[in-house]
């Protein structure tokens, strides 16, 4: 009877072993959510899979695990976000989240991912309040508008010598947070901007803001924001209303290739500065460029560049440290410096990522370095 | 600044044309259906993206291209009319059977052009040049708008007042049953009310596209627009929706003059709580 009982206590005991020992070939999840519907959003989960697959390539990470990608659709809204990561983490059991393209969804993210424990790596979001909670997992990748304001209010300044601007951009939190930078940049220089023009997400006749804004006298337009489909619109709308302003500038990191496609030869000369193009000439980026061409047919920009870094960081990390425990790869990630197809990229104290900026320009109908 | 007010006048009138081409179809499939179709927006998205394949596929001219795409609306109504709207109006509670089953079209037709052609926007050029008369610029693809609106507008009032589809459908409105007996082929006329409600937001999808680029988001936001227009100017008031639709546009080009965009917004829906507050049956229809 003691035999049996003993049996039984071993079997118990090899199969609660079992997914132990199954454990070292175990897939990584990374979990990301992104507006799969919009054009950006689907690009960014692209770059991402694009990720994985060069690293899976390579061998995997930490003995040989293979980086899974889970990706769900988080609508821009804080709402679906929140929903779409909880299950990342509750169902998938997920333990490092990355994405967003709107603040809102990564700030509505945070405190989720915070109760959770999971090392959260917002991609595009560039909200200065994400790097504020003070949370030792979170690691932000996009420069802050209060980043990139000193080169692209350069920009307004020195290289356009605006006067008067024209600021037609959409009606959200990046709108706004990055009309209060501009004018703090142009306090005590006699410029000033004349005339403010706020669009709700679901507009598309800007007839009505580009008059308005000519009407103002304006020797410079500022236009920009995440939906490439309005703000490429606001551009080739001057051109139609007769507004035809010395230099148009757009919002630091919205300059890509459907910008050109979309507002066509009325976009020539637009200025904006960048931490990120596909022409730069380092190993890992022509090796990121070549991929991600020759799967998608297009070449990667700004949005795809950081989603790839999401995965590609957090697989370094994970290798360099060993194993996917959250505060090893946490502290690995603060730690040390690391290469991507931007350049070097370190985080400060906060989880910032700091990197490298560009001035770059449409001459000719291609974005290049101005 | 004259210049100014006659341009912003003018794009109010040409936005505002598109509002009441849109609002026309949704309000004529209620006054002779008697239902709500919320599928609309999608035949507005259906004339934007049947231009937008025609022209990538073959290259024709715009104006025939726009007659490509309204016939691809045209087609896409008919559809749906027989799937989810014919045989089910006249059965009891039809009224919210239909108004359920074309919002369910309505999702399957935007996810279905989401897994073909994706997400991206598409800018196609349209009639080409500007007009610019002293400081007043005009482009031709809006005055385009505006007077194919008018002449929508002509025709459609002819069609109704003086032909014999045109008595039917009134009678139809009026009483489907009454119509039935007097020799109405009532089921016919509503297949042809919807078939030309459907062509007449595909010829505004088509006619936009070149001011607002097509996205495959643009049934979504149009509908809205379209439903404010048509209670404000009554449901089944087809000379309301387009005065409805024609003061929105106007009022929102003067409205942004002195107030932010989103303002504006902010008050023309209040305008319509308004109007549901005291007269419910629309601004310019007779109060019951």
């Amino acid at each position: 009877m003691i035999f049996r009982r003993l049996g039984k206590l071993m079997a118990a005991a090899a199969i609660l072993a079992l997914p132990l020992t199954a454990h070292a070939a175990d897939a990584i999840r990374i979990g990301i959510t992104m507006p799969t519907q919009t054009l950006l959003g689907k690009q960014a989960v692209q770059a991402a899979q694009t990720a994985a697959d060069l690293i899976n390539q390579d061998g995997g990470v930490a003995g040989g695990s293979q980086i899974e990608l889970v990706a769900y659709d988080d609508e821009n809204s804080p709402v679906a976000g929140v929903a779409a990561a909880q299950r990342l983490i509750d169902q998938d059991g997920v333990k490092f989240v990355i994405g967003q393209m709107s603040s809102t969804v990564a700030l509505a993210i945070l405190p989720v991912a915070q109760a959770a424990g999971v090392v959260f790596v917002p991609t595009v979001p560039k909200h200065t309040d994400i790097t504020k909670a003070g949370y030792d997992k979170l690691f932000r990748l996009n420069s802050t508008v209060a980043m990139d304001s000193a080169v692209f209010n350069g920009i307004i300044k020195d290289t356009a010598k605006a006067k008067k601007i024209a600021y037609v951009i959409e009606n959200t939190d990046f709108g706004r947070l990055l009309l209060d930078s501009i004018k703090k940049s142009l306090e005590g220089t006699g410029a000033a901007v004349v005339y403010e023009g706020f669009y709700d997400l679901q507009q598309s006749d800007f007839g009505n803001l580009l008059t308005e804004a000519k009407a103002s006298g304006a020797d410079t337009l500022v236009t920009g924001g995440a939906t490439v489909e309005q703000y490429a619109n606001v551009i080739r709308s001057a051109a139609e209303v007769g507004f035809k302003p010395d230099n148009i500038i757009i919002s630091p990191g919205s300059l890509n290739a459907n910008v050109i496609k979309l507002a066509g030869a009325s976009a020539e000369g637009t200025m904006s500065s960048d931490i990120y193009l596909p022409s730069i000439d380092t190993p890992l980026n022509k090796r990121f460029v070549e991929a991600y061409e020759s799967k998608y047919g297009m070449k990667p920009e700004k949005t795809e560049e950081l989603t790839f870094e999401g995965v590609w960081l957090l697989a370094r990390a994970i290798d360099k440290a060993g194993s996917d425990d959250v505060a090893k790869v946490a502290q690995t990630l603060h730690a040390n410096a690391w290469e991507t197809p931007r350049g070097e990229v370190r985080f400060d104290d906060a989880g910032q990522a700091i990197s490298q900026s560009f001035v770059v320009a449409i001459k000719d109908g291609a974005i290049g370095r101005r | 600044m004259w210049e100014i007010w006659v341009q912003q006048l003018f794009n109010g009138l040409s936005a505002g044309m598109a509002y009441a081409l849109v609002a026309l179809g949704l309000t004529l499939i209620f006054g002779v259906l008697h239902v709500i179709n919320f599928a609309h927006g999608e035949f507005y998205l259906m004339g934007g993206l049947g231009l937008v394949l025609i022209v990538q596929a073959t290259g024709i001219p715009y104006p025939v291209a726009v007659l490509g795409a309204v016939i691809v609306a045209a087609a896409v109504s008919w559809i749906v009319d027989r799937v989810v709207v014919r045989d089910v109006v006249d059965r009891p509670g039809g009224f919210s059977t239909v108004l359920l089953a074309t919002y369910a079209v309505s999702l399957l037709v935007s996810q279905a052009v989401f897994f073909t052609w994706g997400s991206a926007p598409q800018r196609v050029d349209g009639i080409p040049g500007i007009l610019e008369v002293g400081g007043v610029t005009i482009t031709y693809q809006r005055l385009v708008v505006v007077f194919a609106g008018m002449a929508v507008l002509v025709v459609l009032d002819l069609v109704l007042r003086r032909s014999a589809l045109g008595r039917e459908t009134r009678a139809v409105a009026q009483d489907a049953f009454a119509a039935r007996v007097v020799g109405i082929d009532v089921r016919r006329v509503r297949t042809v009310t919807f078939v030309i409600s459907g062509a007449i937001a595909g010829l505004a999808g088509a006619l936009l596209t070149p001011i607002s680029l097509f996205s495959p988001h643009m049934g979504e936001a149009v509908l809205i627009k379209a439903f404010v227009v048509v209670v404000i100017g009554g449901m089944g008031n087809v000379g309301g929706a387009v005065v409805a639709g024609v003061s929105l546009g106007l009022l929102e080009a003067i409205l942004g003059r002195f107030i932010a965009p989103g303002f504006a917004l902010a008050l023309i829906y209040s305008l319509l709580v308004a109007v549901l507050l005291v007269r419910p049956n629309g601004l310019l229809s007779p109060s019951r």
